[in-house]
């Protein structure tokens, strides 16, 4: 069952603080947040987050398409490596 | 920069008519068969890989000179490898995994941070996980244009601008 529309997305409040903070200094860097259920909102896109995922905080450089899904959804809690093969990486 | 890379393996025999069971590790896992030859990982062997038809696990492939299922049977847990330059040609800032795996990673200043270990991927960019000497848990790095500026393939180097906060 989704959220009611009426109480908004849900955000832990300091995660908002530190967002705000961050984006006013101008400065390059990390965002370290533990709050894996705050939703991505709007006003954090371009930043990246330390997103814990119980043993080390994973980078996620928030962009557009990710507004609405929830942090802890880009840092798993289980790493599978797989083999390397013929994947690629793109440089963004 | 390794000049073969693992793209699959022969899980065992399938039936009874000399066809393997193929596990293949490729982003497409149907492009295993364009890579052939494909060798063992000492080199000493190498098969043509057919795919015959998808079966649960994988594929059904037949390999050259493999025609009875003892022969298959033998064949169980092999590796199987291509050779890099079967891989085709990327366009720019796009890279193969393989190759970027084991390249030495320095800071801007020019003093090594460590070497690449893995290439994940999470929903939100490629991160480069980079194995630091000395410290037990690896450093993560957005794959972005800002935080490495420099790849080098042909030298085994990149260049990495961590953002503040990062490296701790």
């Amino acid at each position: 069952m989704s959220r009611s529309v009426w109480k908004g997305p849900f955000v832990d409040a300091y995660v908002l603080k530190k967002a705000e903070k961050s984006r006013e200094s101008g400065r390059n860097e990390v965002i370290k947040i533990w709050s894996r259920r705050s939703t991505i909102l709007p006003q954090f896109v371009g930043l990246t987050f330390g997103v814990y995922n119980g043993q080390k905080h994973i980078p996620v450089n928030v962009s557009e398409d990710m507004i609405g899904q929830k942090f802890g959804e880009y840092a798993p809690t289980r790493t599978y490596y797989g083999h390397a093969a013929d994947k690629k990486a793109k440089r963004k | 920069m390794s000049e073969t890379v693992c793209v699959g393996a022969i899980a065992g025999s399938f039936g009874v008519r000399g066809e393997v069971r193929l596990k293949s590790f490729c982003a497409e896992p149907e492009a295993i068969a364009t890579y052939g030859p494909l060798s063992s990982e000492d080199g000493k062997a190498s098969w043509a890989v057919t795919l015959a038809r998808p079966v649960k696990g994988g594929f059904a492939a037949r390999l050259t000179g493999v025609t009875t299922k003892e022969a298959a049977d033998t064949l169980r847990g092999v590796r199987l490898y291509a050779p890099r330059d079967r891989l085709p040609a990327l366009p720019d800032d796009e890279f193969y995994h393989a190759d970027l795996i084991d390249l030495a990673v320095f800071d801007t200043g020019g003093v090594e941070i460590g070497r690449v270990r893995a290439v994940l991927n999470h929903g939100a960019g490629d991160l480069l996980e980079i194995q630091v000497p000395g410290q037990k848990a690896p450093v993560l790095l957005p794959f972005t244009r800002e935080v490495v500026p420099t790849v080098d393939l042909g030298a085994g180097r990149l260049v990495a601008d961590p953002p503040e906060g990062l490296m701790e």
